[in-house]
């Protein structure tokens, strides 16, 4: 199971922020905040919003949603214990209320969290909303037949591994204990500060019991949000929503919720979609995507068209893509040789094989730039902006090879993707002025997922990256360093096989605290700390630049998710 | 090749063989008779003279097809080439690629031996396998001949670009990448070459001089080399002349697919690839390798067409080229 929900999390961060081949979205460090154009004209409510997506939204479940803060279409259906901050920039990276009074009360050593339900609650047949509810859709979430979500539940509550779901299991998980029908409360078997965040997901989303369909449950949802579902076509290919008149604004202050029906339809081309709201002719000036960036070629003709260039949305989702080594394997084993590698990088040129500066920010630390996940700068092997072949030389020599290497870079064939041939060509270039041939080991996107993530298989040298399930530094450098989650067979993303004793002690220690910003300094420390020993190389971050219609009013673009937020926008 | 080409092939050079394979003077001169073979013919010298030469004519310009110039793409444009068409320049003669500046010249005149290399082996593979079948279905006996051209027909049938990928996805990595291209091609499209011989041999074997060959004791192997491969020339170079550029086109195809050559070995196909959501920012780099692949497959065709004709005498004179008598003695 842990494997399964480690493979779906890669993959759910990847959806989430990237699309695959053409992109990325975000808000962020540099121009945080949304697009200036259309956030002038007051938003009122009313009219019909239409998404454009190239990916479907599978398995409308809130036990199988695998989404960071709760989804962005997920997040107007269901409602959460806490969800995301509606926010431009950093603002929109914190924890909000939702269903709770507050973000949760943590016992002193933060294994105990208390929360309180607001006022008023009701899902969209007028019924009030109990935290037994609650309490039943955190169990579902455990059911091998909805499986999807994240691996979080299993691993904190107490019980949660061996648990099996409210179907096989009718005495519930004792370490949620609902005392009235206004409040739940969590026990968990390690002290976890960031629980806040975990109860921004699509688990913690209320689901009664009388109405739970099991697996059909997808079609028919029991909306808390301000809006329900009318279709669900083809899973999630085609979805239509329409206000929920019985969710009150009063008991929601993150969801603003202006047009009055909501139309997603997925499986586009990443083309067709770029071209139709450029074009914005007729329903499409009223639409907007959240998966699909701009292209390199289409963001040549936006910078010239100043009509077009006001309506790109500019974000930034915590994710890093990195050169990965396997110290088992030779010649990676030598950390000179991991050195020279990090000197000789040309991160201007691999930055270009994805699209460019307004497509990726370079990055020569692991954790993103955001404040929120403790971004402390920091160059160990500084190699400026297009390398540094020289020092490269000088420590591939101290490493023994004063007449150079030959090494082989695995890396994923998929076209115009982040692990793609464009960037291992890159790689390979700027390797070649410190003499270090590079062959490349191009390999099918299935082959090279399942073999880059297996101990036994791993190569020494490979393309990967990685994306947080919320903006701290916990998710981020957790799976990746965490020697206790180097997992022997399949789905291991602790690509270094680090088992470091300081390193997992630090991990646990932060872990503790409930106080996030104390927490970030700890994190941006600690990823200085494994940045020195040179088993990642890090490359650049994703930059997401996203297309909106021409009628688009309020863009809201935060750090967490750096799409524009459809709870915010207005058609009118 | 489709069965299409092959109809058209019969009803052309092979339409009479019982007439004497003309000689290679006559048929040059025949050929020079056709402006648009000749041209053909020089596009095609020069093509190859530009292959053979690459890394010369990549040395005189002073660049190389994998050195990256980020100075020269304007990266927060998505990496669009600086200056126009594509960032044409004294030292970047066709300008550069987007995203990584590499140099275009240098990566258009190395993507020619590709693009020629694989054609050209793929062909001469077809023939070798296409000849060797065909004969053995036309000489050998009903059970030979039945299951040579049922596999002839398979391999006719089946999609050629289709099995070409399966084959190319099981090869490991190790192996010369246009090495496999030109085998896989060419073992998977030699279906219409042999049927065309095949139909050929029978059609001779039952010809006055064969008979009389095998009454004086000539064996099978020996009527095959002496009487039938002579007469086999003719229709096999016309077939040939037009497998070339059909090739070529599988390769394109195949590296526009992604499965042909590995980067960054550069191919027409694969630029053609990366160039198809450049057409609107950057429209030399779709131009170019596409203008490139359209001559060259051009060339190819329109000179097949003229071979086909000058090896066919009953086309020749009703062409009225390459007769004339006192060109015949002044050529003599």
């Amino acid at each position: 199971m842990r494997q399964l929900s480690l493979i779906s999390r890669r993959v759910a961060a990847v959806a989430v922020g990237l699309a695959l081949a053409g992109g990325a979205a975000a808000c962020g460090p540099k121009d945080s905040g949304g697009a200036k154009a259309s956030t002038d004209a007051k938003p009122a409510k009313g009219g019909t919003l239409y998404v454009l997506n190239n990916q479907a939204q599978e398995d409308f479940d809130p036990a199988r949603l695998y989404t960071s803060g709760g989804g962005n279409v997920p997040s107007l259906v269901y409602r959460t214990l806490t969800t995301r901050t509606r926010a431009n920039g950093a603002e929109g990276s914190k924890v909000a209320a939702d269903l709770a009074t507050n973000t949760g009360e943590p016992s002193k050593d933060a294994t105990v969290w208390t929360y309180h339900l607001k006022d008023g609650l009701k899902y969209e047949d007028g019924s009030p909303i109990t935290t037994a509810d609650i309490k039943y859709g955190i169990e579902r979430a455990f059911a091998a037949e909805l499986s999807g979500g994240a691996p979080y539940l299993r691993d904190w509550l107490i019980g949660g591994a061996a648990y099996q779901g409210p179907y096989k299991d009718k005495n519930g998980l004792a370490s949620v204990e609902t005392p009235d029908a206004r409040t739940i409360v969590f026990h968990l078997n390690k002290p976890e500060g960031e629980f806040p965040f975990l109860a921004t997901q699509t688990s913690f989303a209320p689901v009664p019991k009388a109405k739970d369909t099991g697996t059909k449950y997808a079609e028919h949802p029991v909306s808390s949000g301000p809006y329900k579902v009318i279709k669900n076509e083809n899973n999630g290919e085609h979805l239509v929503l329409e206000r929920n008149p019985n969710w009150s604004e009063a008991t929601d202050d993150q969801r603003k919720a202006y047009p009055d029906s909501i139309d997603v339809q997925s499986g586009l081309d990443q083309a067709v979609i770029n071209q139709r709201l450029s074009t914005g002719t007729g329903k499409d000036a009223a639409a907007v995507t959240t998966d699909t960036n701009l292209g390199p070629a289409e963001l040549a003709k936006v910078n010239g068209d100043k009509a077009l260039a006001s309506r790109v949305g500019t974000g930034h989702f915590g994710y890093t893509d990195y050169i990965a080594f396997n110290p088992k394997v030779k010649p990676f084993d030598n950390p000179k040789v991991r050195q020279a590698i990090a000197y000789a990088v040309n991160r201007t040129t691999v930055v270009n094989a994805v699209g460019g500066s307004s497509l990726a920010d370079q990055a020569t630390t692991y954790l993103p730039e955001q404040a929120s996940f403790g971004y402390t700068p920091y160059d160990p092997f500084p190699a400026g902006k297009t390398g540094d072949p020289v020092k490269a030389k000088q420590v591939l020599a101290e490493a023994g090879y004063p007449n150079g290497i030959t090494v082989s870079l695995t890396h994923d064939v998929t076209k115009a993707d982040e692990q793609g041939p464009e960037v291992a060509t890159a790689v390979q270039d700027a390797l070649k002025a410190a003499g270090i041939t590079v062959k490349l080991d191009g390999q099918e996107h299935k082959a090279f997922s399942e073999k880059i993530h297996n101990v036994s298989t791993e190569p020494g040298f490979f393309l990967t990256g990685w994306g947080a399930d919320w903006p701290s530094g916990g998710p981020f450098l957790g799976p990746i360093f965490d020697g206790r989650q180097i997992v022997k067979d399949g789905s291991n993303f602790n690509n270094a096989q680090l088992d470091d004793p300081a390193v997992n002690k630090e991990i646990d220690e932060i872990n503790k605290l409930t106080d996030l910003k104390a927490a970030a300094v700890r994190w941006g420390a600690l990823d200085k700390k494994i940045g020195e020993q040179a088993v990642t190389v890090p490359l650049f971050h994703p930059v997401y630049k996203r297309l909106f219609g021409k009628d688009i009013k309020n863009v809201v673009i935060s750090d967490w998710t750096g799409v524009l937020d459809i709870s915010q926008v207005s058609v009118k | 090749m489709t069965t299409q080409d092959l109809t058209a092939v019969e009803a052309g050079a092979a339409g009479n063989p019982a007439a004497p394979a003309p000689g290679a003077r006559q048929v040059w001169r025949r050929l020079r008779a056709q402006r648009a073979a000749v041209a053909g013919t020089a596009v095609i010298a020069l093509l190859v003279l530009v292959a053979l030469a690459a890394p010369l004519l990549s040395a005189i310009e002073g660049q190389n097809t994998t050195a990256y110039h980020p100075e020269l793409v304007d990266s927060a444009s998505g990496g669009v080439p600086l200056g126009s068409f594509g960032g044409i320049s004294g030292d970047h003669w066709l300008g550069v690629e987007p995203g990584t500046g590499r140099d275009m010249f240098s990566r258009l005149v190395h993507g020619a031996q590709i693009s020629l290399a694989v054609a050209l082996g793929a062909t001469l593979v077809q023939i070798l396998v296409g000849v060797g079948t065909g004969l053995a279905a036309g000489l050998g006996n009903r059970f030979v001949d039945n299951l040579l051209s049922r596999v002839t027909d398979v391999m006719i049938t089946m999609p050629a670009l289709v099995f070409a990928i399966a084959l190319m996805a099981v090869v490991p990595d190790s192996f010369p990448r246009p090495l496999l291209l030109a085998l896989i091609i060419g073992f998977v499209a030699w279906g219409s070459i042999s049927k065309l011989v095949r139909a050929q041999v029978l059609s001779l074997k039952s010809l006055d001089y064969v008979a009389a060959s095998r009454l004086a004791g000539s064996g099978t192997w020996r009527i095959a080399r002496r009487e039938l491969l002579p007469s086999l020339v003719a229709p096999v170079i016309t077939y040939a002349a037009l497998l070339i550029p059909a090739n070529m086109v599988i390769e394109s195809g195949l590296s526009f697919l992604g499965i042909g050559v590995k980067p960054p070995t550069p191919s027409w196909g694969q630029m053609l690839s990366s160039a198809n959501t450049w057409y609107e920012a950057d429209p030399a780099y779709v131009l170019l390798p596409a203008a490139m692949l359209f001559i060259s497959v051009l060339a190819f065709t329109v000179l097949a067409d003229g071979i086909r004709t000058a090896l066919d005498p009953r086309a020749a004179s009703r062409l009225r080229i390459g007769t004339g008598r006192k060109r015949e003695e002044a050529a003599s």
